[in-house]
């Protein structure tokens, strides 16, 4: 007999009486949502930008290039100077990532991003900071709204991102940037 | 008795308390998760709302688990995912050597799964040649060490800054005496990012698997579990038939308890959902009983299968904090250990290492009744004849003694007499373990009952 066919056999003796699936009806806080969002992102370490939008980060991607950084920008209207590699591997280097979110909640200030605007899935991960673009109409207030709206079709990858990566694993102390991007600032548009 | 009383929970405890402010500061460390878990608990109003509904949604999962698994799994073959049944840790582990094995895999990058843990993965590939590298910082800390976990989302939460900084320069070349936790981390950083990019695949544990979709949910703060899966064409996912959700919706219920009654977090930095691999890559879901369906065959102890992992309890709960993690004669420790490792604990007392408090109950983002389950684990012990040693011999005297008011009234006047009467250095050896720390108490003039009689009867 199969593994699987012992462990459904199993479950047939399971004790106790088949329950029904509760409704999620949870009423949104719908007031200042980006306020919310702002509040959010801060206790998680991010930093929205509020006014300036793509101008503003294309001048901040510019002064860093100045520097000698290695970006790569997946948004339309943001220019880096480098482009999507063949192997995820060869981003080791890159020092920002600009990237576009999907939406943002309110409630937490995670923001959804889609491997379909990824070039490679580990390229939010290996950067070593972050800069996320977001439509401020995208935000919505909290996780159940998220759920109805986030898209993942078949063979996709998506993940919600609050903040930069972190760690407390050494007596309990905070410390920012752990495996993934080490900064995460968020572009309102 | 077969085992030796070394292995018992008392005992381990004992050694643990050995260094008092140790365990003042362990205790004050989990402490402070336990308020800012409070804090953010306390900023949602739908808090409670939020509790019973995971409650209701995870026995329904339970309640229906074969109909979701076999969802998932088709699912999941829509999606490109090849699903792997395990009955027990040995068929999980032989599974992943033999994919692994497929693929000529010698280093393995890997990310929390407490499963993994459980089914003793590691030192087996390790035995075939393959190379594990535990990516959580917390994980590599204590896999460095040569530790297993003492706690299950803060593993390394037993040891001090300087005693990573001393391990760090051992076996990772920092400074001497460097102890600063920034400084540690970014080592670890530079460390870890070798490995994460020469690793040959990834492997990751689960925190929720959706049914009707066919995709798993990864939770880290780290984000070591999307380095590693994203890196290699090869991820590799393990996880107990307990972790099934109906759906995304019921899912965002969970992520918006998980970290907050973990960690005090609004939710983990990175909550993943992989619905199939990379482009010209390969992703492996292993569903794992290993017991699993035996707690299910009982109705209280079913209810633990609806634990989410946050390790609230283990915070909250007043003998993990002073006794640690390595304690407990289990790979999960604390409450939800006991919960769901009594039945494979040799030494039979990890049921007692619980004072029934209930606060671990109290805080449980999806009401497992913690406190009802290790009681109950403590009448399984007693039903099978397996109390640990002391208990078995005099806790049927102490029934029957119990259950006679004339045998009772009389010992308790003795008692009283003897308190005032007898100095307290006579007396305490007779009062065991109970008196070690405690004072005796101060006899009262008369029984409750002659109390009660005269004054309310």
């Amino acid at each position: 007999m199969s593994s699987k066919h012992d462990i459904l056999n199993a479950l047939k003796s399971a004790a106790i009486a088949p329950q029904s699936m509760p409704v999620i009806d949870i009423s949104p806080r719908i007031d200042d949502l980006i306020g919310q969002f702002e509040t959010s992102l801060n206790t998680v370490a991010g930093t929205l930008h509020r006014e300036g939008g793509l101008a503003k980060l294309q001048a901040q991607v510019d002064e860093h290039i100045a520097q000698g950084m290695q970006i790569i920008s997946m948004v339309d209207g943001v220019k880096g100077n480098r482009e999507v590699t063949d192997t995820a591997h060869q981003l080791r280097d890159i020092d920002y990532a600009v990237i576009p979110g999907d939406l943002g909640v309110a409630e937490n200030g995670a923001i959804w991003v889609n491997n379909k605007n990824l070039g490679h899935r580990v390229t939010p991960f290996i950067c070593e900071n972050l800069f996320l673009v977001l439509k401020a109409s995208t935000i919505v207030a909290n996780m159940h709204q998220a759920a109805s709206r986030i898209t993942l079709e078949s063979g996709e990858f998506g993940t919600f991102i609050a903040g930069p990566s972190k760690t407390a694993d050494i007596e309990q102390a905070l410390v920012v940037g752990a495996h993934g991007a080490c900064s995460l600032n968020v572009y309102l548009v | 008795m077969s085992t030796s009383n070394s292995a018992v929970h008392a005992h381990k405890a004992e050694i643990f308390c050995k260094d008092e402010s140790r365990v003042d500061w362990h205790s004050k460390a989990l402490w402070l998760l336990r308020e800012k878990r409070d804090r953010a608990a306390g900023s949602l109003p739908e808090w409670e709302q939020l509790r019973q509904i995971g409650s209701e949604m995870k026995l329904h999962t339970l309640t229906h688990l074969g109909q979701y698994l076999e969802e998932f799994e088709q699912n999941c073959i829509k999606n490109n995912i090849q699903v792997h049944w395990a009955r027990d840790g040995v068929e999980h582990n032989r599974i992943v050597h033999e994919i692994l094995a497929k693929h000529q895999v010698k280093k393995l990058v890997k990310s929390k799964s407490m499963l993994t843990e459980e089914c003793h993965m590691n030192p087996y590939l390790e035995q075939h040649g393959i190379e594990v590298i535990d990516t959580d910082l917390g994980e590599r800390i204590i896999q460095l060490a040569g530790q297993p976990p003492s706690h299950i989302v803060v593993p390394a939460i037993h040891l001090k800054k300087e005693e990573v900084g001393d391990l760090f320069h051992d076996k990772l070349g920092t400074d001497a005496g460097a102890s600063d936790p920034l400084y540690l981390t970014r080592a670890a950083r530079a460390h870890l990012r070798e490995q994460f990019l020469s690793a040959d695949a990834a492997m990751t544990g689960v925190n929720m698997a959706i049914a009707d979709k066919g995709a798993v949910v990864v939770c880290t703060n780290e984000g070591n579990a999307d380095m590693g899966a994203n890196l290699p064409k090869l991820q590799l996912h393990s996880m107990g038939i307990d972790k099934l959700v109906p759906n995304i919706d019921s899912a965002a219920v969970l992520l918006r308890t998980l970290a907050r009654n973990a960690t005090g977090q609004p939710i983990t930095t990175y909550s993943s959902f992989y619905r199939g691999p990379q482009d010209g890559g390969e992703m492996h879901v292993i569903i794992v009983d290993n017991g699993r369906t035996d707690m299910l065959k009982d109705k209280i102890l079913a209810e633990s299968l609806k634990c989410i992992r946050c390790g609230g309890c283990l915070n909250t709960c007043p003998v993990y904090r002073r006794s640690g993690g390595y304690s407990y004669n289990y790979t999960i420790p604390g409450p939800i250990g006991i919960a769901v490792g009594s039945q494979r604990d040799d030494t039979n007392s990890i049921p007692w290492a619980c004072t029934l408090c209930g606060s671990c109950s109290y805080v449980c983002p999806t009401k497992v009744p913690l406190d009802k389950i290790i009681h109950h684990h403590r009448r399984l012990k007693a039903e099978a004849g397996k109390l640990p040693y002391g208990k078995a011999s005099y806790m049927p005297l102490v029934g029957k003694f119990m259950a006679s008011e004339t045998a009772l009234n009389c010992s308790m006047s003795v008692a009283r007499i003897a308190l005032r009467i007898l100095p307290g250095s006579l007396l305490k050896p007779f009062s065991g373990a109970w008196g070690k720390y405690r004072e005796l108490p101060v006899a009262p003039n008369s029984s409750f009952e002659a109390w009660f009689k005269k004054n309310r009867g």
